[in-house]
């Protein structure tokens, strides 16, 4: 692999300071495991030294069986041109993580996002408590466990001739007194 | 007096700056901006939510719906973070027909970014003519995939279908009459005084903040930084075919419009390319029953230039037939809240959405 000189030299520069598990993903993507605690320094030492100025992207993953809440951040290196991927995994009880809005003036935007969509706390964030959902007061929608079509049906009616949810394709054929093909019955709701 | 007082406008949901629904509530001094805070959630479609629940191809008709102005480079984001997943190789046919796609969709979008910024500065002929024009673009996709805007057209593993007969000849024609057209465009649009009076010296990005606070594409190479993902990162033929990728210094709305005024000819130039060394042979990899179609454990991550910026997807799976988890980065995601809450305090009320037509802010994609 003496292609992937570049993407080694700075997985071992990282994993050897702060003493973590990484690996080569591929050409240009690195990835790092670390504690909660020490993602903010890596995050400073990566942009400060390593040249890593750009927060491509952030994101949180809810691994409901591991109970835990995996949070990813991109950062991209405009000179080495490499990816690297800090990765975290906190408690999905009262989740809280550290706020990077002082590091990248971006990433205010996606914990905003995070503390709506998965409940994960970030002391420090400022910004309204809303961002895209407006007085919702049930459980964040983007955590697994959140029902999407249970509170559809707790929340909307059904429209009118359609209380059953039947098939449409069965109630075409009532209607019609046509049959159903049997390509169609393979995909029905009422097996 | 009145400069003195201190009074809250609302911009929106509905405005001329914006393909889709936004608010911008400002805080205003006479016509000055003082304060800018970005509302979004009129928009807010569970998307990402959405495709959780269905299969790995069936996400393809939410996902172009993303962006409105520009559909493709959501889908071959995506395609490419899945093939990245599932180690399907794409046949070289396919990446030039990909490459033909992305770039017939960006000069679609650059068309609808003459009309929104000329119209947003009162030039409303200019939008009439290019988006008029856009139709010719539309026309062609309709050939090659059915749909004039979404078009679900690049999968995982190649693209839909092989390109028509014919097609090839009535691009080249199309190209042919957009580089003519254009210069009527710019004439209108670049030696207008209005427009130059309003977009130089407005809506400026400083240079020295502009990578932290997550700008990207034409914004960040109007402030004199040279990046464009299909360079720094070249994905499916890009890196076979030339083209140029053109900067401008002052980070005004001047200078993204130079931007893209180059960018408008370098896409033509690279169709032509493209459709010239478009090598025989199989369109697709042909993924197996979508229903059944199970792609392996793992995290992958891809990212394409959009019209308006690099445009990433995080795609993980968890080795079913569901993507487990799909979550989409646009432009308009750093673009139309930090980059907007920053650069609008001190600007002018009639030019807020001339600044956010040149930024590119897309709400669907902010939101999702």
């Amino acid at each position: 692999m003496t292609e992937l000189i570049k993407e080694q030299h700075l997985l071992d520069t990282i994993t050897n300071t702060f003493k973590l598990k990484g690996r080569v993903i591929r050409d240009r993507r690195v990835e790092v495991f670390a504690d909660k605690e020490l993602v903010s320094s890596i995050l400073l030492f990566a942009k400060n030294q390593q040249g890593f100025i750009h927060l491509a992207h952030m994101t949180c993953i809810d691994w409901i069986d591991e109970n835990k809440f995996e949070l990813i951040y991109t950062i991209w290196s405009p000179v080495e041109k490499i990816h690297l991927f800090v990765k975290t995994k906190i408690d999905r009880e009262n989740p809280e993580m550290e706020n990077i809005d002082s590091i990248w003036d971006q990433a205010n935007t996606y914990e905003r996002e995070m503390r709506e969509m998965f409940g994960i706390q970030f002391p420090g964030l400022i910004g309204e408590q809303d961002f895209v959902l407006e007085d919702w007061d049930e459980m964040p929608p983007m955590r697994k466990d959140f029902d999407t079509a249970k509170y559809a049906s707790e929340t909307y009616f059904q429209r009118p001739g359609r209380e059953d949810a039947k098939d449409v394709r069965e109630t075409i054929s009532e209607r019609s007194g046509t049959k159903v093909p049997d390509f169609a019955k393979k995909y029905s709701r009422e097996k | 007096m009145i400069r003195e007082k201190e009074t809250t406008l609302y911009l929106g949901p509905q405005h001329p700056g914006i393909t889709g629904n936004m608010m911008v509530k400002l805080k205003v001094q006479g016509d000055t901006v003082v304060k800018a805070a970005t509302h979004v959630g009129y928009l807010h479609r569970a998307f990402e939510k959405l495709i959780e629940r269905r299969n790995w191809l069936n996400a393809f008709t939410l996902l172009c719906r993303f962006c409105v102005p520009e559909p493709d480079p959501m889908e071959l984001t995506y395609a490419r973070a899945v093939e990245e997943l599932d180690n399907r190789e794409v046949p070289e046919r396919a990446k030039y027909i990909r490459v033909i796609v992305m770039e017939l969709a960006r000069l679609q979008s650059f068309m609808l970014w003459y009309a929104g910024q000329a119209g947003s500065a009162g030039l409303y002929t200019l939008g009439q003519w290019s988006v008029g024009d856009r139709n010719y673009i539309l026309d062609l996709f309709e050939e090659l995939t059915g749909g004039r805007i979404y078009h679900m057209f690049i999968w995982p593993g190649g693209v839909r279908r092989d390109i028509p007969e014919g097609w090839k000849d009535k691009v080249l024609k199309t190209m042919d009459y957009l580089e003519k057209r254009q210069d009527d465009y710019n004439q209108l649009m670049f030696d207008n005084t209005i427009f130059q009076k309003r977009a130089q010296g407005v809506g400026i990005v400083p240079k020295d903040k502009a990578i932290e606070w997550g700008v990207v594409g034409p914004p960040l190479r109007g402030v004199g930084i040279k990046s464009d993902v299909r360079i720094d990162e070249p994905y499916e033929v890009y890196d076979k075919l030339n083209f140029e990728v053109p900067t401008a210094e002052g980070g005004d709305i001047w200078a993204r419009a130079l931007v893209r005024k180059e960018e408008f000819r370098q896409s033509i130039s690279i169709i032509r390319q493209a459709l010239e060394k478009m090598p025989e042979g199989e369109y697709t990899n042909k993924v197996p029953n979508p229903m059944k179609w199970v792609v392996p454990e793992g995290q992958a991550w891809a990212k394409t230039e959009s019209v308006r910026g690099e445009i990433g997807f995080y795609v993980a799976s968890n080795g079913t037939n569901k993507p487990y988890r799909v979550h989409a980065k646009g432009a308009a995601y750093t673009h139309g809240v930090t980059v907007l809450e920053k650069i609008l305090p001190g600007q002018n009320i009639a030019d807020v959405s001339f600044i956010m037509n040149s930024l590119g802010v897309c709400p669907p994609e902010i939101e999702r």
